[in-house]
């Protein structure tokens, strides 16, 4: 072992140590830190699966165009065809009754819905989907336009305002995470501060005496960085740990209600980046918070 | 074993007196420290250590002893004058530079400074530590400095379990462990038996005899009057008296 291998396994056993000697204010640290990016964590996921949602939507965003009861099928096919030479417009296919409530079926698994009726009650229609860079209010106002003065259209189903309304929530989800993270942040960094803080006082016999045998700056603070940044470390570990156990109890009860937002998508878990960049937060707040003691320490003799 | 001095050249204080031997490990230029203003703890004090010498520092309760002690290992600066100990201006050190001054200055105290909750061989490897010293090597240093005080067998035992002498013969083995070229010592026997004081001070003499740089704050008359070494006594922060050693030997 060279001295700096040397060096580095003090400073690591200095902070183990230290650790298992305040085991009480540690596990308090990593308890906070864990409720933060747990918190955290539940939004991410909440988060994610409604942005995934809102990409499967985006994806196959149709405008529907009902037609109106009794209109003759080569009449339909004409404003088909018509439909079709919009500027924007991909692919327009028509969909019958018949296939409207199969579908109906298919998605929603809602037999009882149906049941009391005597004849289909599902108009035909067209459904058209647009080009991808065409898919936005703008896109969706041209085909409007050129749909309005055609006969034989009974009304207009766009889908837009629904996923816009519902893109703005998942935003607004995201901010309020946002924030609150940020607020717990703060706590939690204060917490840790605090805890490290104790653990200073706790041990100015030994930081005197290693002082005074001519312990560097860094031989005397590095152990302290090093017990935040595990308390952040082992505290994120701990989140992923209950963030899943919360995802499986959580999500198999609901998940028929889920069906209804997510359609037949499974609801996802945080992604491995997403858990990776909890468990770094966690350090990054453990490491901020042994800093922010630190840098009030007067230091020892001299 | 003590390594050469390197040359302190261009970095003497300009305007200050030469008479003192200029390669003392060593010196004090016109030192005053004041804690509070208008108050001295040290008054103008000029004062040269040579390499193996072993001088007592004496005087009454609050001449200025620790004072003069603590500003030698840079625990308190000088509020005038310099102070060179090993080439450095202690005056001027940085904050940074102070730890590597210290590597080479051993300190023992009254109150021993152990840590309760390690073993002997910890405390003193203490000193090791800081430099990084691999492990294997650590182990060997520490013993082979326990076995010159004598507690070799006593190595995996804890400061508590010992006598107030064995504490202190520890403190010694700690601030011997990195064979220092100037060794202070602030009352190392102020809370021991007699007999248990001489045993501590042969063993801080010892150090003198191996070219270390020793200075010994104490009260006690007898000792002083005993070791026979060049002694200086300190009355309200100013040298009094810096009689000669008598060549008396212990
Ligand atoms: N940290 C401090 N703050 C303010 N005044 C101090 C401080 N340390 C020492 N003094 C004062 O400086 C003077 C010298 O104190 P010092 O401790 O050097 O004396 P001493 O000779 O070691 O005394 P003793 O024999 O009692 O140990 C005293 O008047 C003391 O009150
Ligand atoms: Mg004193």
């Amino acid at each position: 072992m060279n001295r700096v291998a040397t060096v580095i396994y003090l400073l690591f056993r200095t902070a183990v140590r230290g650790l298992a000697s305040s085991a009480t204010t540690s596990s308090a640290a990593v308890v906070t830190i864990a409720i933060t990016l747990v918190l955290v964590g539940a939004f991410t996921i909440l988060v994610g699966n409604m942005r995934g949602m809102l990409d499967r939507f985006g994806g196959d965003l149709r405008i529907t165009a009902y037609f109106e009861e009794g209109l003759d099928l080569a009449e339909a096919r004409r404003i088909a065809g018509s439909v079709a030479t919009v500027e924007g417009v991909h692919q327009v296919v028509m969909v019958t009754p018949d296939e409207a409530l199969a579908r109906f079926r298919e998605t929603t698994g809602a037999e009882a819905l149906l049941e009391g009726l005597a004849s289909n009650p599902l108009p035909a229609s067209l459904e058209i989907a647009l080009l991808p860079e065409h898919r936005t209010e703008r896109g969706v106002g041209r085909v409007e336009q050129a749909l309005e003065g055609l006969p034989g259209i009974d009304g207009l189903a766009k889908g837009q305002e629904w996923i816009d309304g519902y893109a703005r929530a998942a935003n607004l989800v995201r901010f309020a995470a946002l924030g609150l993270g940020a607020v717990l942040a703060v706590s939690a960094l204060m917490i840790v501060s605090n805890t490290i803080r104790l653990a200073i006082y706790s041990r100015e016999d030994e930081l005197d005496i290693l002082s005074l045998v001519g312990a560097s700056r860094t031989f005397l603070r590095v152990p302290f960085l090093l017990e935040g940044t595990i308390q952040g470390l082992t505290g994120g570990l701990l989140a992923i740990l209950v963030l899943w156990l919360g995802f499986v109890a959580f999500t198999e009860p609901i998940r028929v209600g889920l069906s209804f937002f997510l359609g037949n998508a499974a609801p996802r878990f945080l992604l491995c980046g997403e858990a990776a960049w909890l468990v770094l937060g966690g350090a990054i707040l453990g490491m901020m918070g042994s800093a922010a003691a630190l840098s009030g320490w007067r230091g020892t003799t001299g | 074993m003590t390594a050469p001095e390197p040359g302190i050249g261009g970095s003497l204080p300009e305007g200050l007196a030469l008479e003192q031997r200029d390669d003392a490990p060593v010196r004090m230029y016109h030192v005053s420290k004041s804690y509070l203003a208008g108050t001295f703890a040290l008054h103008d004090i000029s004062l040269s250590f040579g390499r193996g010498e072993m001088v007592f520092l004496t005087g009454s309760s609050g001449a200025g002893k620790t004072t003069l002690l603590k500003s030698l290992f840079a625990a308190e600066r000088p509020s005038e004058g310099q102070i060179l100990v090993l080439g450095r201006n202690i005056a001027r050190l940085e904050g940074s530079a102070i730890p590597f001054l210290r590597r080479r200055i051993g300190v023992v105290f009254q109150d021993f400074k152990l840590l309760a909750s390690r073993t002997i061989e910890e405390n003193v490897g203490m000193a090791l530590d800081v430099l990084g010293t691999p492990r294997r090597e650590n182990r060997q240093r520490t013993f082979q400095v326990l076995k010159q005080v004598g507690l070799q067998h006593r190595r995996l035992h804890h400061p508590l379990s010992l006598s107030g002498g064995e504490q202190q013969r520890v403190a010694i083995a700690r601030a011997l462990v990195n064979q220092p070229q100037v060794l202070l010592a602030d009352e190392p026997t102020g809370n021991l038996d007699p007999e248990l004081t001489l045993e501590i001070m042969d063993l801080i003499a010892d150090a003198a005899t191996r070219g270390t740089t020793v200075i010994v704050a104490t009260h006690d008359v007898s000792l002083i009057e005993r070791y026979g070494k060049r002694t200086i006594r300190l009355e309200g922060g100013r040298v009094v008296e810096d009689s000669p050693a008598t060549g008396r030997a212990a």
